[in-house]
């Protein structure tokens, strides 16, 4: 079989190399931040369900912490491998940095196949975990958070262990918990509403008024809903959305041109924002293909779906009145594009902004839960509206006076801020 | 007022009963007052009688008993009458007679009910007893009063038979000396020498002609004192007296062995003797064990099977007593010797396992059968004979496209049919018993359920909603039956029997009709939960299942979508030995692949139908242990769902029966079912199963047929790439395919192009057709989706059975997806189809990382489809058909399965040896399992082919080449010869230079076939030569080209001349 030669953590070091090098950063401080500060390799042992004794391993990288407590998921995955955790903690930092929330970059996981353990194997797993790793994360060290094939049910755990081992009630140790235990209100509205403030404050930088604007959107997930609600609020005018069809194992796109009604197309939407295709024509929606989201006549392209969507291939056909691209999703444009998109003058508003609302909300699930006091589902809102805006200013004052584009600024000016913090603190 | 009929009908019920036990209560009180004479209780009788009966005002009876006559006042004799005999010892003494005095509507005998014909034999047999017992009281206080020495209590009894029944005296007697001479008592031998007819004759045996002079009763009655008194010398009094005992008892029920053992009884026969048994039986009838056991082997093989294997396991568990229900519930034609089917032998045999095992297993005694009536398998020959069908029969000798094409037409013959007035008169009380609950109509055939070849799914089972009046109600039952019995000439079936040797086998269509398990939940019908379980599990989806643990197949509503293959839905998989380790881990998968649709019965349309799990939601709570089924998802958390705690109208409900498992006791149950099941049947099992959210009911149980275990295939290093066509890792099994000729490969992007059904379905058709034409077992069919799936077709190649049973390897290509798809087919009765049939199943993801799909050879090699099917050009961009040979050089596809290192290879190679040795045989029966009789036309397909590929077009004058007949359908033996056709376009010269030719090959091909089996023929080929006029005209065996059925195949001429 062909050998899996992609290595994510040189990639994520490379880019890394190249913002180093924009800020011309010194040997010291690119030596501290091309490697992780921290990291814990450990093993796990756990009585399985047939009295057995079977070892796991388990890891949790703290790549920086200069700003604040580390922050990022913990993943069971059986293909997991030590380099995929340091890039992924490497890529926290620099999304907490650029949403300029108080919090450094960790992730953590176990090598582990879910699919081979039972519910108790699992939590006796998760408790495990927390046992070997417990004097070295915490509210104020390092906080964990669901990611692959983890879930709320996985947080209350260790969540559970942690405060056991204390002896005492932490609940900002992790986030991600269900709303009633520690969880904050506001959560799946965060990462949608963060992408259309974005939008938001990328218009008012053009001078239009949303009212004026027309959009396409790429998924009907949660980003998108949310996005599409929030947007919709603002007076703008969603005219096509695309969906993933399980049955036909396609994407359509789906288009009214007098502006699509969110709560009737979620009339008729399972869970996983698949669109019924049958359900959605008798409303009076086109089905088109599934790129025709692209194509349309709108100012604004919100691609809310998979990786690598908009390619040097299809970048032509989107329409000249396109403005503005807010990334949803992770990485849905390739660099080929990126080429278009510059020649054209687009406005683009790179991922690990766009979609910054998710982290951000985390950072505030853990604020409540340190100070068990909870907020109302608006008050979580006005204040994610607060954080992403000044965000966005920075990231968007600072491409203008250093002549970037946004994607570079946003990633230059997450570099600076941590490299800055180290700085500050007298590590380089 | 409609609604007011089934109580009505209630009350007259429960009324005739009580009129019934009042009736027999006053008959107790005559006979258990000792004062009363026989001529006192005879009187009393004729007056306490009438009452009973269903009209009292008219109903007068009579007694006749040893000469005196006792009657009703007004007593006389019309034709609405109901006798039966008074016996005393078998033997007639007189005579019950009930009859009305006036007509009324007919009923079960004449205007009398069911129960009134066992009313009446009640009473005569009761009487008679008393009768006897009063008679033996006499004889008794006799002896006591006479006898002024102290008798043994053998002579009293001895005394006593003499008068009341010398011939059981003589029988019982017959018994001892034999006892007597087997424990080695030497005087018994000479008693014994006495019982033989040649006693007394000894000397004249041989010289004289006459007839030996038969010795009186009474001689042999004396005799007896004898016998008894030498028993006594050598026994104690009271082993005699228990033997007497005994002996007396078991001569009782000698009328059972007789009725049983005799194959000319029929079931009314058996229905009467297992009745009297009964009754019998309430006054402590014993019957020693071999007697116990002959009779319910005679019981079984008459009534349910006489497969051995099934018989063996029976015999232990299924006492005479337990024939008694089932008896009661059979309706069967007149003179019928109908069995009830391998379904509902199955599912008796389950039952009274599982109820021997209620002691150790408490949960078993929670565990119900649903109600159920038995229609005997020669129903069906019965309706054939009534309607003059039986041409029918012959279906199965016809060609399977012809059998395929009359199909529907046999169906609307069979649905147009009537049944014979004692059927609809059964049916009637079948529909009287089970009321207006839903219905299902289950076949049961004699084939049915056989280990190795459990027909599943082959035949039909029909749900009636069973609504209406009680004429519609009886129209739709006799619809559902028709249909049933029209599937038994169904492609499917007839096609599975010719693949496992059952075609001659004689096939009768046993009918269950079975109360649906369920419940009202608003204008629907439906069961909780129903599935499948298997107590081997062959689909494991964690290393850390073992095959002992056993999988459980199920869904919410009817079982339906848990045994058919649907094409967009997901059942519930739980390893019952490893219920917490799960399929579906991540809360994404476990909403993804959670059952969405139900399957149910509409009560206000009367339809079976499937709806979306969302429109039950409205009913809340009705739906019955609701909270046990689904988990709330709230955001991204899933709760296991409490009582109370569901709000219907907001939470978002997810089928992952988590109650059910964790809170009950039921994945527990299920385990030991199948566990004492496997055990006791000493085999693997399958039952289905249906919970009504109060019981589990069983439904059907029956041997599994489990997958052979292969040997994995050693996967060569370093494949060059151009050799490898494909490679796969997932869900891989052990084994080698090999020497592939012919891949059919359907296009899954220009499928799934396809926008019209017809289109779609005639992929279907034409995959079936090329099933029949190309070489069997050394094909392959590739394609999209989930094939044979219920559902919409389009998401996976619409093939049944019959349209794929030729096939080396099913082959289903999984388009790309970001998801992780378990592979939910285990379990279908299409999975089981290919594992009986021994086609091996692979899931294929070209898409995944590392996957190698070499699309080059499925595109590029040339499409051989027209050739085959000349009138399916039309289809060619879909369906590819892939000469292998034709394409790499000679070379032929094998496909290596390694489930050890976890993959497949499909790689091109030499083909493999073909010779007679044994020990290859062996070996490639277990790499490919192909059958030991396979070599024979194996062999001749590979010599035919050579010789069209050397035979020269050019210098022959051939246009075109065919091998047909046996060779060609894959039945050829020994001593079969090859039918090729050859298409002849030249000049006479060259038609004999061609015959010559062919003729030197013939003889070679015979002497070596000779050789390899001994077989001498003259000649090994019968050549067909046809020319263009035959073909235009149709004529002779050009007609066989490109035919419908049972077509000629075509072999590429010449290409061995080219290749050099």
């Amino acid at each position: 079989m062909v050998k899996n030669s992609y290595n994510p953590f040189e990639t994520a070091q490379k880019q890394f190399d190249r913002a180093a090098d924009m800020l011309e950063l010194d040997q010291a401080t690119r030596d501290l931040l091309r490697n992780p500060i921290r990291e814990f390799h450990f093993s796990i042992p756990i009585r399985m369900d047939d009295s057995q004794m079977k070892v796991f391993r388990g890891f949790r990288v703290q790549h920086n912490d200069a700003r604040g407590p580390a922050k990022g998921g913990l993943r069971f995955h059986p293909q997991e491998t030590i380099d995929t955790v340091r890039a992924l903690s490497m890529w926290m930092t620099w999304k907490t940095a650029v949403a300029d929330i108080p919090l450094g970059g960790g992730k953590g996981g176990v090598i582990c196949d879910p699919h081979n353990l039972s519910q108790i194997e699992q939590e006796r797993l998760c408790r495990g975990w927390v046992r070997q790793v417990f004097k070295n994360i915490g509210p104020s060290v390092d906080v964990p958070a669901p990611d692959v094939m983890t879930n709320p049910q996985h947080m209350l755990w260790m969540l559970d262990e942690y405060e056991t081992l204390r002896g005492e009630k932490l609940p900002g140790f992790i986030t991600g918990k269900p709303v009633g235990m520690g969880g904050s209100l506001g959560r799946k509205e965060a990462t949608g509403y963060g992408v259309i403030i974005t939008v938001r404050e990328a218009l008012k930088e053009l001078n239009i008024s949303p009212s004026d604007t027309l959009a396409s959107v790429q998924g009907f997930g949660n980003v998108s809903q949310y996005a599409i609600e929030l947007y919709e609020q603002l007076g703008g005018k969603v005219v096509c959305v695309s969906s993933w069809n399980q049955e036909d194992q396609t994407s359509y796109s789906f288009r009214k041109k007098e502006g699509v009604d969110l709560k009737e197309l979620r009339s008729v939407t399972n869970p996983f924002g698949g669109i019924d295709k049958q359900k959605v024509q008798e409303l009076g929606y086109e089905v088109l293909p599934g790129e025709a989201w692209l194509e349309q006549e709108v100012d604004i392209l919100i691609p809310a779906a998979l990786e690598n969507q908009i390619t040097g291939d299809n970048a032509e056909k989107m329409s000249k009145r396109v403005k503005i691209i807010a990334e949803g999703a992770n990485g849905p444009t390739t660099p080929d594009a990126d080429k278009v998109i510059n020649k054209r003058n687009i406005f683009i508003v790179p991922d690990f902004l766009a979609n910054a609302g998710g982290v951000t909300c985390s950072y505030f699930e853990q604020v409540q839960s340190n100070m068990n006091y909870f907020w109302e589902r608006d008050d979580v809102l006005s204040r994610l509206d607060v954080k992403m805006t000044a965000a966005f200013i920075a990231v968007s004052d600072f491409a203008r006076s250093n002549k970037l584009n946004m994607r570079d600024a946003a990633y230059v000016i997450s570099v600076n801020r941590v490299a800055q913090a180290c700085k500050d603190r007298g590590w380089v | 007022m409609s609604d007011n009929k089934p109580l009505d009908q209630l009350i007259v019920e429960l009324q005739e009963r009580a009129k019934e036990l009042t009736c027999l209560y006053q008959m107790q009180e005559l006979l258990n007052n000792p004062e009363n004479t026989i001529k006192d209780i005879c009187k009393g009788l004729v007056e306490v009688i009438p009452p009973g009966w269903q009209y009292p005002d008219i109903c007068r009876a009579r007694i006749n008993l040893m000469g005196e006559i006792y009657q009703s006042e007004d007593f006389v004799e019309t034709p609405w009458v109901q006798k039966t005999d008074i016996l005393i010892q078998n033997e007639p003494v007189g005579e019950l007679i009930v009859c009305y005095t006036e007509v009324r509507p007919q009923s079960n005998e004449g205007p009398f009910l069911k129960d009134e014909r066992k009313l009446i034999n009640t009473i005569a047999g009761r009487l008679g007893l008393h009768v006897l017992h009063q008679q033996l009281k006499t004889v008794f206080d006799e002896q006591k009063r006479t006898g002024t020495e102290q008798k043994s209590e053998w002579v009293v009894i001895l005394d006593m038979l003499r008068q009341t029944d010398p011939k059981l005296l003589i029988r019982l007697s017959r018994k001892m000396v034999n006892f007597l001479c087997w424990t080695g008592v030497k005087d018994a031998e000479t008693l014994l020498e006495q019982f033989s007819p040649w006693f007394d004759n000894q000397d004249k045996i041989f010289d004289e002609n006459r007839p030996f002079k038969r010795r009186s009763d009474n001689d042999l009655l004396s005799l007896g004192y004898e016998i008894f008194e030498m028993a006594e010398k050598y026994l104690p009094q009271k082993q005699i007296l228990d033997s007497i005992q005994k002996w007396t008892k078991e001569d009782r029920s000698g009328f059972l062995s007789k009725v049983l053992e005799n194959m000319g009884s029929s079931l009314q026969d058996i229905d009467v003797v297992i009745e009297r048994y009964n009754h019998l039986a309430a006054q402590m009838l014993e019957l020693s064990e071999p007697r116990e056991k002959g009779l319910r082997v005679a019981l079984i093989r008459r009534l349910l099977t006489d497969q051995s294997d099934y018989i063996g396991i029976a015999k232990r568990f299924a006492d005479v007593k337990s024939f008694n229900d089932l008896m009661q519930h059979i309706i069967y034609p007149a003179g019928s010797h109908g069995k009830l089917g391998g379904k509902s032998a199955g599912l008796f045999l389950a039952r009274q396992i599982l109820k021997k095992f209620e002691d150790k297993y408490e949960s078993f005694k929670d565990i119900k059968i649903p109600k159920t009536w038995y229609l005997t398998s020669d129903g069906l020959l019965n309706y054939m004979a009534h309607n003059v069908l039986e041409e029918v029969m012959e279906q199965k000798y016809k060609d399977i496209g012809q059998v395929r094409q009359e199909y529907p037409f046999v169906i609307q013959v069979f649905k147009n049919s009537s049944f014979s007035p004692e059927i609809i008169k059964g049916l009637l009380r079948v529909l009287e018993d089970l009321g207006d609950v839903p219905l299902v109509v289950r076949s049961s055939s004699l084939l049915e359920d056989r280990i190795g070849a459990a027909f599943a799914g082959k035949y039909k089972s029909l749900f009636i909603a069973n609504q209406g009046t009680k004429e519609e109600r009886l129209i739709q039952l006799m619809d559902a039956i028709a249909e049933v019995y029209a599937s038994t000439f169904g492609p499917d079936p007839i096609d599975y029997r010719a693949e496992n040797d059952l075609l001659d086998y004689h096939e009768e269509m046993g009918i269950m009709i079975q109360e649906v398990v369920g419940t009202k939940v608003g204008h629907y019908f439906l069961p909780a939960f129903a599935g499948v379980a298997f107590s081997r599990n062959e689909f494991r989806w964690s290393p850390r299942i073992k095959s002992e643990d056993g999988l459980i197949r199920m869904v919410p509503g009817l079982g339906t979508r848990a045994v058919d293959r649907t094409s967009n839905d997901y059942p519930i998989l739980i390893s019952p030995g490893q219920p917490q380790l799960k399929v579906n881990v991540t809360i994404d998968e476990v909403i993804r692949y959670s059952p969405k649709y139900i399957d149910l019965i509409n009560l206000e349309t009367g339809e079976f139908e499937t709806v979306e799990l969302e429109a039950l939601k409205q009913f809340g709570s009705e739906y019955p242990i609701i909270s046990q089924l689904v988990s709330i998802l709230r955001q991204d958390h899933l709760v296991q769902a409490r009582p109370m705690g569901i709000d219907f109208t907001k939470d978002n409900l997810v089928i992952t029966f988590e109650g059910l498992i964790s809170r009950t006791n039921f994945v527990k149950q299920v385990k030991d079912i199948l566990d004492v099941l496997q055990k006791q049947y000493n085999h693997p099992v399958d039952i289905e199963f249906a919970h009504d959210g109060k019981n589990l009911y069983l439904l059907q149980c029956r041997s599994q047929t489990a997958a052979i275990e292969y040997k994995p295939a050693a996967i060569p290093p370093n494949i060059p790439p151009e050799k490898t066509i494909f490679t796969a890792n997932r869900f891989i099994s052990n084994g080698l395919v090999s020497d592939i000729t012919h891949i059919a490969y359907v296009d899954p992007k220009k499928y799934s192009e396809i926008s019209d059904l017809e289109t779609l379905k005639e992929v279907g058709k034409a995959i079936g057709r090329l099933n029949k034409i190309l070489p069997k077992h050394q094909f392959i069919l590739m394609g999209p989706g989930r094939w044979g799936s219920r559902g919409d077709i389009k998401l996976g190649v619409s093939v049944t059975y019959s349209e794929i049973n030729n096939t080396a390897m099913l082959i289903e290509i999984a388009r790309k997806t970001k998801d992780y798809v378990p592979d939910v087919s285990f379990g279908t009765h299409f999975f089981q189809d290919l594992v009986e049939a021994n086609i091996r199943y692979l899931p294929l993801y070209p898409d995944d990382r590392g996957i190698i799909f070499n699309k080059e050879f499925f595109v590029n090699s040339e499409n051989t489809l027209v050739s085959f099917l000349p009138d399916a050009a039309h289809l060619s961009d879909v369906i590819r058909v892939i000469d292998v040979p034709a394409s790499a050089n000679g070379q032929v596809l094998q496909v290596l399965m390694n489930a050890e290192v976890n993959e497949t290879v499909a790689m091109l190679a030499d083909r493999s040896e073909l010779v007679d040795d044994d020990s290859l045989q062996l070996k490639l029966g277990q790499t490919t399992g192909m059958k030991q009789a396979d070599v024979h036309w194996q062999w001749r397909l590979r010599n035919v082919e050579k010789l069209a590929s050397q035979l020269d077009p050019k210098r022959f004058g051939v246009k075109c080449f065919y091998v047909f007949g046996s060779v060609k359908n894959a039945h050829a033996g020994p001593a079969s010869d090859i039918d090729v056709l050859i298409h002849f376009i030249g000049t006479e010269e060259q038609r004999n230079d061609l015959t010559s030719w062919l003729d030197g090959w013939s003889l070679a091909l015979s002497q070596i076939n000779f050789l390899r089996t001994g077989h001498k023929t003259d000649g090994l080929l019968d050549v067909h030569i046809i020319t263009d006029k035959d073909i235009e005209k149709r004529d002779s065996f050009a007609i066989k080209i490109g035919a419908v059925s049972d077509p000629a195949r075509p072999l590429p001429i010449g290409t061995a001349l080219i290749n050099k």
